[in-house]
């Protein structure tokens, strides 16, 4: 493909150079081939027959014209290719909707001029990017709330940062903060993904994480929020918690303690069961930027691993459910992560379909 | 060459970060930029304003890789989404050549009107009939034809 590309740029700097006449023949040229195949897929069949013939008898009077004719017959071709080979109208969708994609950018065309014209078209493609994908592959875009926070960690990155009070929060992928210190209280709101933080003490000013389902205040400590589509879930590390959900909140009832080694979830309902969990092994998946799995379901740990990645892991969420597992995968490097998990269970495929999708399924044993 | 590289990589390098706002893809990018600058040759001699044509070619790869990165993602959403009810993936290797030709007709068209290019692409691609076309466009069946023959004028057919 790359040779026959050569091969027509080649011939078609050949041809401007030749002469500077022939331009306006040449143009002329290629209006009456395009007129002639315009004609070959008339809705009329005797119209097309009477083309066919008349086209191929244009195409022998000169070499010019066979070469202009096989040019754009060639593209033609490509463009009826993508439907594919049984000529299905449905195969030309996927094509369709990704040149729609591209066309459909505003202030897309017109890049031929100045070059802070083609500037404005970068920041609108790069824009197009987060609009103009479905809605399954919106999740991985940033939106808006990501976008304006305080503190903020790109897909499959991490980001430690120390506050002015000398706390230290550490976001992992995809996570944000905002940041509402005043000389009364340290509040932290978190937007979205998951952080550690290490409370720097300030008996002055108590700290406190925010978020839809409720607040957080330390005690002198270390935890893990992180936010889920409606709920926030809290694991302690060291120390304690004081927890008061939103309802607690709107009630003024009184707060929950929750103390080192514990879990808790907190939704609109309130907060759930406490749950006992190994918080050295969340330190250390933190240090070293690990997923721990303990017997949780494959889906479960292929949305965390999604979450890490900044292309899409695409699969069946009922076929895979079944299927438990047990273990310790790199989350910086996530391809390596799925490389482990088709380890340990050889029955599952794993296709890297593109940089932004893999496909993971199981198919049935034969 | 050599000169060149080791005298405005770095100041490239840091124009691309401010503008991606990540040291990675900057890197990247400057590494493909120079590789650009290197195989079209012709560009070194005699250059004027190393740096302006430095960002040019920045852009135009940031351009190209923004085309590519629209079109891959929304083929294979479509694709995916087509996957869930048939239950089978194409192949990946004919994905790749799909994707890569899909980049080069929109390169081609993008510089053909919208009309034209709506008339080209429900015709030689959604495989609608003249007739058909007119009636989706509301025009007449000569202007469906006028649209398609300035499609195949106007596009870029060094591509093809």
């Amino acid at each position: 493909m790359k040779l026959q590309s050569a091969n027509a740029a080649a011939a078609s700097t050949e041809a401007s150079v030749d002469a500077p006449d022939d331009i306006s023949a040449d143009a002329a040229i290629v209006e009456q081939a395009a007129q002639w195949i315009v004609q070959l897929s008339a809705d009329d069949t005797d119209r097309r027959e009477a083309a066919r013939r008349g086209f191929d008898a244009w195409k022998q009077a000169d070499p010019r014209h066979a070469a202009t004719a096989e040019r754009l017959e060639s593209f033609v071709g490509r463009v009826r290719r993508m439907r594919g080979a049984d000529d299905d109208k449905n195969n030309a969708r996927p094509a369709r909707v990704a040149l729609d994609a591209v066309f459909s950018a505003p202030g897309k065309r017109r890049r031929r001029t100045g070059s802070h014209r083609a500037k404005r078209i970068v920041a609108t493609m790069l824009l197009a990017l987060s609009v103009a994908v479905p809605a399954w592959l919106a999740t991985k875009m940033y939106p808006l709330h990501y976008l304006t926070a305080d503190v903020r960690s790109a897909t499959g990155q991490w980001e430690t940062r120390v506050l002015e009070d000398g706390t230290r929060i550490t976001l992992n992928s995809a996570s944000a903060v905002n940041l509402h210190y005043d000389a009364g209280r340290r509040a932290l709101e978190l937007v979205q993904g998951e952080i550690l933080v290490d409370v720097a003490k300030d008996p002055g000013r108590p700290f406190i994480v925010e978020t839809a389902q409720g607040s957080i205040r330390a005690l002198g400590t270390r935890f893990v929020v992180g936010r889920e589509a409606d709920a926030t879930v809290l694991s302690m590390l060291e120390s304690r918690v004081e927890v008061r959900s939103a309802k607690q909140a709107v009630n003024d009832d009184g707060a929950t303690i929750v103390s080192a080694s514990q879990r808790v979830r907190m939704t609109a309902a309130g907060i759930g069961a406490v749950e006992q969990i190994d918080a050295r092994s969340i330190a250390d998946a933190w240090k070293f930027h690990q997923l721990v799995v303990h017997d949780q379901s494959l889906p479960q740990v292929l949305d965390a691993l999604d979450r890490h990645r900044p292309g899409v892991i695409s699969y069946d969420r009922a076929a895979l459910e079944g299927i438990k597992v047990s273990a310790v995968l790199p989350l910086d490097d996530t391809g390596r992560a799925l490389q482990l998990l088709n380890g340990s269970f050889p029955r599952l495929r794993i296709r890297t379909l593109s940089p932004y999708l893999v496909r993971v399924d199981a198919p049935a044993e034969p | 060459m050599h000169t060149f590289y080791s005298s405005h990589h770095g100041w490239l390098f840091g124009w691309l970060r401010k503008k991606l706002g990540c040291s990675h893809n900057a890197a990247d990018l400057a590494q493909d930029t120079f590789l650009r600058i290197i195989a079209s040759r012709d560009a070194l001699i005699g250059m004027q304003e190393p740096r302006a044509y430095l960002t040019t070619t920045a852009k135009r790869l940031m351009l190209d890789r923004a085309r590519r990165q629209l079109i891959e993602q929304a083929y294979l959403a479509e694709l995916a989404s087509a996957a869930e009810t048939v239950g089978s993936y194409p192949d990946p290797a004919e994905i790749l050549l799909a994707v890569e030709a899909l980049e080069q007709i929109s390169y081609a068209l993008e510089v053909v009107s919208d009309n034209a290019r709506n008339a080209f692409l429900l015709h030689y691609l959604d495989g609608r009939t003249h007739a058909q076309v007119a009636a989706r466009l509301g025009v007449s069946m000569r202007m469906v034809q006028k649209y398609l023959v300035q499609a195949l004028v106007k596009c870029r057919l060094a591509q093809a």
